[in-house]
């Protein structure tokens, strides 16, 4: 029964044909398969084909005028009155056709129109990061990553050809090159410090200048920040170097250092003032430790026991007895 | 009174931030343990005071046990609190009582432990500390140990036989009779002072480098060694009291005696002996600065920080130990120094400098001279005459000389630059460890001899600028000894150079000529 109240109101939309294909179907059938909606729409569509044939009568004028006065609009409607105006059915029925067309339009579009085709473009490099160039002892190159053009009159010694093995046509041409490269950056960029790590570390490869390289070492890094990885080249240099020329350097360079004094470090100069036959060296050990043991913080028992050893040993030199005691009586133990 | 209470309230007021800052709580506690009468006392407190009184009665170690900890805030004096604790240990024959404290401490908070201990007093003391306000020893029989590293150490009345090792701070003994057993202080910077009766006997041996020995008593002695005094007071016979302080000074006073007429001995030395280069150095410790010197300078000390702006005559100086600085010599100069530095000016006449260790920097030598180091760098801004350098490991550098340079290290590099207004020179550079450079004009005719020794078979050890040199290679004794010979531009002067385990470079330069300007 609610179906037969709900289809009801159908009728007029379907004797008008406003209804939707789907609500028309619907409708339709439930007539077919109700007898009073059937009775009932009987009843609309006859009456609808009577009002057909009936003729048009002219109305009279002054009826008409009445009429059109009485259902104008009051202008002075009270304020309580809220009109409901009925929803036109047409209005929902064009947004739905909106929505058909616009739906159906851009899927006929979608398939009916041809593919997008993209001109192809040829690909480049705008910038090229260059690879970072290390130093290395022996290097194998391609021909492909070596540029044609040789850049001055560069040194090119002991020359070596090998020839193409079988079923390889490469050959290979090996030599020893003296180039130099200037190397530029901060001080603290860790490929910096490893080159003069490596300058430091290795005086069987350096040439005179090595004593040199400790006093630019030092005039670069007596400042504040200076990485640790210096330091521990210097005690280094200080523990292994057979030149005593170049550990009173590096002792003295330690002393100058900006950063604070890695442990391995501290023990090196102990070591250097405990035993280095150089009494040189010993007394840039002394100054260096005093440095420590003033910088504050817990006291260090090794680097304190060893100044006191040194500064009562007899046998030492004098002076380094005194500057080992000068150490001790200006630290204050908290 | 209204002006006080303000004042009183202001002071209030300023204090409260001070009071507001730390935070201190004092425990104290109260231990006692049956002793030997003749066992042992072990006290070990790094940081804070102890004071230890010997007495007469029974056979018990009453300690009294006084921890103070100042914190920033009450969980910084919390933490101390826990990690503050007073150990004790031990048995009737030793007993140890300790102060332990954490290995890493916080800068939140500081401790100090104060004890005081009553013990018979034949008992044996020893003592432990670092940091002491004061150590105070007093009535005591037995023998006394203390080991420290700051602070006043008082032995009153210690009758046995001590031992003091100290770095910083004082030693006081006080003999209320005289002394019975030996006496042995041992210091870096401490100051020594002992009071005994004036009629007391004893041997007394004093050391000190820099320091001072004073005395009241009547000694007979002398100087076994430039800093060690050995004498005897009043009489020969009783215990020795050995007092060594490297840079502090010894007091020896006679009770009732005062210490305006204390003599040194030191300044008496030089009286009762002629006057010798030993005797001299003497001295007390000096500093000597002097601007000017008008005529010939002689100084002498056993340790001296030097310092002379000019000296218009000859200047000898010996030191034992010390800075020297000379600006200016116009005659001959000597300066012979058993370790230091050297820093020497111009030196217009003949010059001979020797440190034992350190460095000798010499802005101009203009009659050459002799210039040596146990082991140091020598640097020579201009020689003006035939100049010998030795170092014991070190380099030599010679910024420029227009004279014969003989420059010998045992391990170091020697760099030698010509005048550039010399065609030729003698030069003789030897290193046993290192590398020789010799710079000079291209025009410089000499003739070469340089020799390499080099553990690398393929060394390319000798480079030279100028052709006409020749090579040679041979091994000796499993190393590679390279040699060039020859004259270049002609041949003059000899130049004899010799590096092992360095390389020898012979280089042309176009320089030019360091000017030295002449005092007036």
């Amino acid at each position: 029964m609610a179906d037969c109240d709900l289809l009801t109101e159908n009728l007029p939309l379907l004797l008008t044909e406003s209804l939707d294909p789907a609500s028309r179907e619907l409708t339709h059938r439930h007539i077919e398969s109700c007898a009073a909606c059937s009775h009932e729409w009987s009843s609309y569509k006859d009456t609808w084909a009577l009002l057909e044939r009936l003729p048009e009568v002219p109305i009279p004028a002054g009826a008409k005028a009445r009429f059109l006065t009485q259902i104008a609009p009051v202008s002075g409607r009270a304020a309580n009155v809220v009109p409901f105006r009925r929803r036109p059915a047409t209005r929902w029925l064009a947004q739905a056709a909106a929505v058909v067309v616009i739906a159906g339009g851009a899927y006929v579009g979608g398939h009916r129109s041809r593919p997008v085709q993209l001109q192809p473009t040829a690909a480049s490099i705008a910038s090229v990061q260059p690879v970072a160039y290390s130093i290395a002892e022996s290097r194998v190159l391609p021909a492909s990553a070596m540029s044609p053009t040789i850049e001055g009159r560069p040194d090119i010694q002991n020359l070596q050809f090998v020839p193409a093995a079988a079923g390889d046509d490469k050959i290979g041409v090996g030599f020893d090159i003296t180039s130099h490269i200037t190397v530029t950056g901060h001080p603290n960029d860790k490929s910096m410090v490893r080159l003069l790590r490596y300058v430091l570390e290795n005086e069987d490869r350096m040439s005179p200048s090595r004593s040199r390289a400790i006093d630019w070492v030092r005039a670069t890094y007596s400042r504040p920040g200076a990485d640790p990885e210096i330091a521990a080249a210097l005690a280094n240099v200080l523990r292994n170097d057979e030149h005593q020329g170049v550990r009173i350097k590096a002792a003295e360079t330690l002393n100058n250092l900006g950063s604070a004094m890695p442990s391995d470090t501290r023990d090196a100069l102990i070591e250097a003032l405990k035993s280095d036959p150089n009494p040189a060296v010993r007394i840039k050990a002394v100054e260096a430790l005093a440095r420590v043991l003033r910088s504050g913080g817990e006291l260090d028992t090794d680097a304190l026991n060893t100044l006191r050893q040194k500064a009562s040993q007899g046998d030492e030199n004098v002076y380094v007895r005194v500057k080992a005691a000068e150490a001790l009586g200006s630290i204050r133990p908290q | 009174m209204k002006i006080r209470i303000k004042l009183a309230v202001l002071a209030l007021l300023v204090s409260m931030p001070a009071l507001a800052g730390n935070v201190t709580v004092v425990d104290k506690s109260t231990q006692n343990f049956p002793v030997d009468a003749l066992g042992s006392l072990w006290i070990d407190n790094p940081i804070g005071s102890i004071d230890v009184i010997g007495t007469d009665q029974g056979s018990v170690v009453s300690t009294v046990v006084q921890r103070t900890i100042t914190g920033v805030d009450q969980a910084a004096l919390r933490e101390g609190r826990e990690a503050v604790a007073i150990s004790y240990e031990g048995d009737n024959n030793v007993r140890l009582i300790r102060t332990v404290l954490p290995q890493m401490r916080s800068s939140r908070w500081n401790a100090s432990v104060a004890y005081t201990i009553r013990v018979p007093h034949s008992l044996h003391i020893k003592i432990a500390t670092k940091t002491a306000d004061h150590v105070r020893i007093s009535n005591i029989l037995g023998n006394v140990t203390i080991n420290a590293f700051s602070g006043t150490i008082i032995l009153d009345s210690v009758m046995g036989a001590s031992s003091v090792s100290t770095v910083n701070g004082k030693v006081v003994y006080n003999f209320n009779s005289r002394p019975l057993s030996h006496v042995q202080v041992q210091a870096i910077n401490a100051d020594i002072e002992i009071y005994s009766p004036a009629d007391s006997f004893f041997d007394w041996i004093a050391d000190s480098i820099k320091g001072d020995f004073l005395t009241t008593f009547p000694v007979q002695g002398k100087f076994i060694s430039p800093t060690v005094y050995r004498g005897t007071v009043n009489a020969p016979g009783g215990p020795t009291l050995t007092t060594a302080t490297l840079l502090g000074q010894v007091t020896l006073m006679a009770k009732g005696t005062k210490v305006a007429l204390a003599r040194s001995l030191r300044n008496d030395a030089p009286k009762q002996a002629p006057v010798s280069s030993a005797r001299a150095l003497l001295g007390p410790s000096e500093k000597i600065q002097l601007p000017f010197v008008a005529g010939n300078w002689v100084f002498a000390a056993s340790v001296a920080d030097i310092a002379v702006g000019e000296i218009r005559g000859d200047a000898h100086v010996e030191t034992g130990a010390g800075e020297v600085e000379i600006g200016v010599v116009f005659g001959s100069c000597s300066v012979m120094s058993r370790g230091g530095p050297l820093s020497l000016g111009d030196m217009l006449g003949p010059l001979n400098a020797h440190t034992g260790a350190g460095d000798v920097t010499v802005r101009s030598a203009r009659r050459g001279g002799e210039i040596s180091t146990g082991g140091g760098l020598i640097r020579l801004l201009a020689a003006g005459g035939p100049t010998t350098l030795r170092s014991g490991g070190g380099d030599i550098i010679v910024r420029q000389t227009s004279a014969a340079i003989d420059a010998e290290t045992s391990s170091g590099d020697i760099t030698i630059t010509v005048d550039p207004s010399d065609s030729t020179e003698k030069i003789t550079a030897r290193s046993a460890q290192g590398n020789i450079v010799i710079n000079v004009k291209p025009q410089f005719a000499a003739d070469i001899d340089a020799t390499v020794v080099v553990s690398d078979n393929n060394a390319n050890a000798i480079h030279s600028d100028f052709p006409g040199l020749t090579t040679r290679r041979e091994q000796v004794g499993g190393k590679t000894l390279i040699r060039a010979t020859g004259k270049i531009n002609g041949g003059g002067e000899k130049v004899e150079l010799y590096a092992e385990d360095g390389n020898i470079n012979i280089t042309s330069q176009i320089m030019a000529p360091l000017r030295v300007a002449t005092p007036r």
